[in-house]
């Protein structure tokens, strides 16, 4: 499933990823497309929350594809918040 | 599938058309400046303090709006902290001017340029419709400032909204000025309780709301801060100067904190120059020069306004006056900082129901920041500084304002 949340500033891609994941079908992946550089780390923390690990393709300038999949085991939280924060960072490098 | 993977597609050749808008920028930046500064010194400033206004928040990302919004809807309080900061640099730079303005404040006099604003129900009426407003639209009047600077479209229809909020309130303003705030009085803290337990009173009150906002924020799991990376040594003057610049225009955003302390540290030069921050009241004179322009439905001078500090939206004998310099600067200087790092784009809402909600935001802002005297930077970053009580009254019915506008946006699409 595709969520396009270009143009759409905090809380909205956040919040919307939210409401998709949970209509989601089992096994399907979600791809979130935003313009929006602080979603790049908001997005991947709100699929975390739920389970799923993130894989951020960038589209170009200022355009990015927040891959969310279902992992299969146990998410470790603490683990993936530092991680996806280190990699928003890096990533607004544009 | 890592966390960590990044793919990145093929590089486009963006680079030239990037350094061709900075090099226009650049060349637009001062040449406004060396026009304006041989108009007058202080519009020059301003231009150039709007500009690094700009610079800031877009590197930084520093949205007051979301610090209050995010405390509320996510509990996540990093950008508040970082607020309360910036508030307490200010606070210390503010206090050493007006001491030297005033120095017996027992007299009753104003330190001159400082907003100090009347305290009464407008100002809670304000800051709740702002901060409705504010969540709303997606920012708070400076927040859609710069990012009409970034290419947000939908910043551009909240800004309509702000303009028509502003002339709506500049038709009211008598009612309110009537029935509150001709009978209100500005309450400078040093006047009250003079100047040494007025600023420790402020910055020991800081303290406090930030460890309040802390303990918040650790009730749930949160975002960290990321950690920063270990970087190689340099060893030529050119790689430390590389590495520098990509720090500030390059490699990811500031720290919020970064960005709060700069902002802190611009407003005190703001208030040395003349006034500090503050944009309202100069989008609210351009409103009612377009209404009178278009509509002949202006509505300056507003009663009494030559006797109140801060924001109040006043009438130029020019188009451009100080502030202007500083309002136009905000976008210019988002909209160079977003090229330099290479985040410039057009961005626009898919959704059509956007629109309307961020032009309705607008108009709660432009409103309350009228009857309030001013929105976030001018009752409230430049006012608790400033050691008024207005500052804080406007801030905390802001934060009401916030919780109501995140009930109304959990509930539309």
């Amino acid at each position: 499933m595709e969520l396009d949340v270009r143009g759409e500033m905090c809380p909205y891609p956040a919040m919307k990823t939210t409401a998709a994941l949970k209509k989601l079908p089992a096994g399907e992946p979600l791809h979130v497309l935003t313009d929006h550089a602080p979603a790049l780390s908001t997005v991947p923390w709100e699929g975390a929350k739920q389970g799923y690990l993130s894989n951020i393709v960038v589209l170009g300038q200022g355009e990015w594809r927040i891959e969310l999949e279902r992992a299969s085991g146990k998410v470790d939280q603490r683990a993936l918040l530092g991680e996806i924060a280190r990699r928003a960072n890096e990533l607004t490098a544009g | 599938m890592q966390a960590g993977a990044v793919r990145r597609t093929p590089a486009a050749p963006w680079i030239n058309i990037n350094t061709l808008t900075v090099a226009g920028a650049l060349v637009a930046i001062v040449a406004f400046a060396v026009y304006a500064g041989r108009h007058e010194f202080n519009l020059g400033a301003y231009w150039l303090i709007g500009i690094a206004f700009g610079v800031i928040l877009q590197r930084s990302r520093l949205c007051f709006a979301g610090a209050f919004r995010d405390l509320v809807l996510l509990g996540d309080g990093r950008l508040m902290r970082a607020i309360l900061v910036g508030l307490g640099v200010a606070t210390i730079g503010f206090s050493l001017l007006e001491a030297r303005f005033v120095p017996d404040p027992s007299f009753g006099v104003l330190p001159p340029g400082a907003h100090i604003q009347t305290v009464g129900w407008a100002t809670v009426t304000g800051g709740l419709v702002f901060g409705i407003g504010m969540v709303l639209a997606g920012g708070c009047v400076t927040g859609t400032l710069w990012r009409m600077g970034e290419g947000y479209l939908n910043s551009w229809v909240a800004m309509g909204g702000i303009l028509v909020g502003l002339w709506f309130g500049t038709r009211t303003w008598s009612w309110w000025y009537d029935h509150d705030i001709s009978q209100r009085s500005a309450i400078w803290l040093p006047g009250e309780i003079g100047m040494a337990p007025a600023i420790l009173a402020v910055l020991g009150s800081l303290a406090l709301l930030y460890l309040v906002v802390l303990w918040w924020e650790m009730r749930t799991p949160h975002l960290p801060a990321a950690p920063r990376p270990a970087e190689p040594p340099v060893f030529t003057v050119r790689e430390y100067l590389q590495r520098g610049w990509g720090k500030v225009f390059g490699s990811g955003a500031w720290p919020y904190l970064v960005g709060a302390i700069a902002l802190g540290t611009l407003n005190v030069f703001a208030y040395a120059l003349k006034q500090p921050l503050g944009v309202t009241g100069e989008i609210g004179a351009w409103s009612d020069r377009i209404a009178d322009g278009v509509f002949s439905a202006g509505a300056l001078p507003l009663k009494g306004a030559d006797k109140l500090a801060g924001c109040t939206a006043t009438e130029g004998a020019w188009w451009i006056t100080n502030r202007t310099g500083l309002m136009l600067g905000i976008p210019m200087g988002a909209f160079l900082a977003s090229v330099l790092a290479s985040e410039f784009r057009v961005r626009w809402s898919r959704q059509a129901s956007r629109y309307p909600q961020v032009l309705a935001g607008g108009v709660f802002m432009g409103y309350g920041a009228l009857i309030g005297v001013g929105c976030t930077i001018g009752a409230f970053f430049s006012s608790i500084p400033s050691l008024a009580l207005s500052g804080w009254v406007f801030a905390f019915s802001l934060l009401g304002g916030a919780f109501i506008g995140t009930q109304i946006i959990r509930r539309l699409p």
